[in-house]
């Protein structure tokens, strides 16, 4: 039987709760969603409607109060702290809004860490993701010295270093103008178009959430569109 | 193999986070450096004087008692004489009792020149102070009691003969004005006899001492030997009252000279150094925990300042362990350097230290002690910073500004 899809996780009543200073805040109020591979996903929604949450447990940073989450057939909802960890570092690549490089190392240092936690650390597929993404003489550099979407092409090279099946992406061009804003979407866009990498991104401009194949509206913890 | 290389490379991390802030880490270990410094000093200080103790009381048994009279004006006479030494010699439970006149003269021979000790005794010095010649003999007591002869130690014949060989017998030597015959040369013994040491002492009849030497000036003391360990207590009762009535003191006036058996001098010397040791080494391992809180606190600052660091290293896949595992390197790397450099101002205090002539031996377990202590406090005030940093909610920590 020939699928033409394939899975790459699904959502089944996923709920998350805090509780401070006695008070129970429900933040996600039961989550149904599953992702294909090859998809782009935009995930669209005001403040405090659960966006960060649901992409935490998604990336693996959270975990659900209740419900399931399978990643590639596996139940990621049940796993240790250290298996989370591991799920982060070989399946998952984050791209955020602050672009959270660490300062006081150089840039390819920066996009090998997550190969370094690996204990696979390949310096040449470093330095071609970063041809890649356009810093060919920025190799060295502290990210201190970069632009703001130099920082962005970085954080993207580190996503891909260990060859992730999902990217999530946090308000990519939150912190950048318009027109660099842009061109990090251009790049986001061909990782989706050449590489087939799935993309799921928060962002709160509609005119970028237009760019992808799918827009996600959650309001007050629940999916409504 | 994996896993070694990769600690390795999480060492590397440590090193060049340490290195970031070469100042910060620098005065962090100072605390460090200073205990194990410390340690390493305060156990050479204490090996130095229990072997300046054995020495010093070696060629004395815990028999020996010795009896003086400081003199409370300068200059002024000392309250024993010979009589006194003839009154203790009756005392049944001295085996024996021997006069020592004491005090430093320069000697020559041979064109060298030396200021050396003199001691005005009697023959039985040399079974109390257990004396071994080389060659030579000793005087003989009813004979020679005014006779210039001397039995010379052995760095005496060094310093005046360049060598200590037979041959110095029968040689004259100036003693202040007076030339005295060479009739015996000791062996090399360590330690002293009474207040003198034994080596570098010339040693003459008590009445030669007296009028061609030292006259009133010389320090007197008497050193007596009980006949055995049990008999000590009655023989230092019996010479205090037999000292108290020669020198015809009434009942409620102080004595005016001093006894004390050398096993319990022994032992309050022993006692004291220990006692000095016990406190200095504590000294060290509070310095120590202080270096080591020091450390414990530069961690928290640390692991706060690289909060969002943490963050991002875990969200990219970190194991807790491989966080933990970091920050306890950088505590473990400041103790072990700090060990090293204490280590190496430990060889140029020792050199200090014998430069002012105070004695202190370089024991190898003193490092070994001083590094486990200081790894061990290292590693304990380090643990609770890297427990923390390990223990960041990613979440919060990437959020932190």
């Amino acid at each position: 039987m020939k699928k033409d899809y394939e899975r790459l996780l699904s959502l089944k009543n996923i709920r998350r709760e805090y509780v401070l200073a006695g008070t129970t805040y429900s933040i996600l109020q039961g989550i149904d969603l599953e992702i294909n591979k090859g998809e782009f996903i935009s995930l669209m929604g005001p403040s405090g409607s659960g966006k960060s949450t649901l992409l935490n447990i998604i990336g693996c940073l959270d975990t659900p109060s209740s419900g399931q989450y399978i990643l590639e057939g596996k139940d990621v909802s049940k796993m240790s702290v250290s298996s989370l960890a591991e799920v982060r570092n070989r399946h998952i690549g984050f791209i955020f809004q602050n672009f959270n490089l660490i300062p006081s190392i150089s840039v390819i240092e920066n996009v090998l860490l997550p190969a370094f936690y690996l204990g696979d650390e390949d310096r040449k597929k470093a330095e071609e993701l970063l041809v890649m993404v356009g810093l060919k003489d920025r190799i060295n550099y502290r990210p201190n010295d970069l632009s703001g979407g130099q920082k962005q092409r970085v954080a993207i090279a580190r996503a891909l270093i260990n060859n992730p099946d999902l990217l999530l992406a946090d308000e990519p061009t939150g912190a950048l103008d318009s027109k660099t804003g842009h061109e990090i979407m251009e790049l986001i866009l061909a990782l989706n178009r050449d590489q087939k990498k799935t993309i799921l991104m928060v962002t709160h401009d509609l005119n970028i959430a237009k760019l992808s194949h799918k827009i996600i509206e959650l309001s007050d913890g629940k999916i409504i569109k | 193999m994996k896993d070694i290389t990769f600690t390795l490379k999480l060492l590397k991390l440590s090193i060049r986070a340490l290195l970031s802030n070469p100042f910060r880490t620098v005065l962090t270990m100072l605390g460090i450096i200073i205990g194990s410094l410390t340690i390493i000093i305060v156990v050479g200080l204490g090996e130095g004087a229990k072997r300046d103790i054995e020495q010093q009381y070696s060629s004395m048994s815990v028999t020996t008692i010795l009896v003086n009279a400081p003199s409370t004006v300068e200059g002024a006479r000392s309250k024993l004489n010979y009589d006194d030494v003839e009154e203790l010699q009756k005392i049944d439970s001295l085996k024996t009792v021997i006069p020592q006149l004491s005090g430093k003269v320069q000697m020559q021979a041979e064109g060298k020149s030396s200021n050396l000790s003199v001691l005005g005794t009697t023959t039985a010095v040399q079974k109390l102070a257990s004396l071994k010649l080389i060659s030579g003999k000793f005087w003989d007591d009813e004979v020679d009691n005014r006779s210039k002869v001397a039995v010379i130690g052995a760095v005496v014949a060094e310093e005046l003969f360049g060598s200590r060989t037979a041959d110095v017998v029968g040689k004259t030597i100036m003693v202040g004005k007076k030339e005295f015959e060479i009739i015996g040369l000791l062996e090399y013994k360590g330690g002293t006899v009474g207040p003198t040491t034994i080596d570098d002492s010339i040693f003459t009849p008590y009445d030669t001492a007296y009028r061609y030497i030292l006259g009133v000036n010389g320090r007197f003391n008497i050193n007596a030997e009980a006949k055995n360990v049990e008999q000590i207590g009655d023989a230092v009762d019996q010479i205090s009252q037999t000292l108290r009535r020669t020198h015809n003191l009434k009942v409620g006036m102080n004595d005016d000279f001093r006894v004390r058996d050398m096993g319990t001098t022994v032992s309050s010397a022993v006692n004291s150094s220990r006692t000095m040791g016990i406190l200095l080494a504590s000294v060290g391992v509070i310095v120590l925990i202080v270096g080591g809180i020091g450390i414990m606190n530069i961690m928290y600052v640390t692991v706060t300042e690289r909060t969002k660091e943490i963050g991002i290293r875990k969200a990219i896949g970190a194991k807790e362990s491989y966080i933990l595992l970091q920050f306890i390197f950088e505590a473990f790397l400041m103790s072990l350097i700090g060990f090293f450099i204490g280590t190496i101002l430990s060889f140029i205090a020792f050199y200090l230290l014998k430069q002012f002539q105070i004695s202190a031996i370089l024991v190898w377990w003193s490092y070994l002690l001083s590094f486990f202590v200081t790894v061990g406090i290292g590693l304990f005030f380090g643990y609770y910073p890297a427990k923390k940093a390990s223990a960041l909610n990613p979440i919060d920590a990437l959020r932190y500004e």
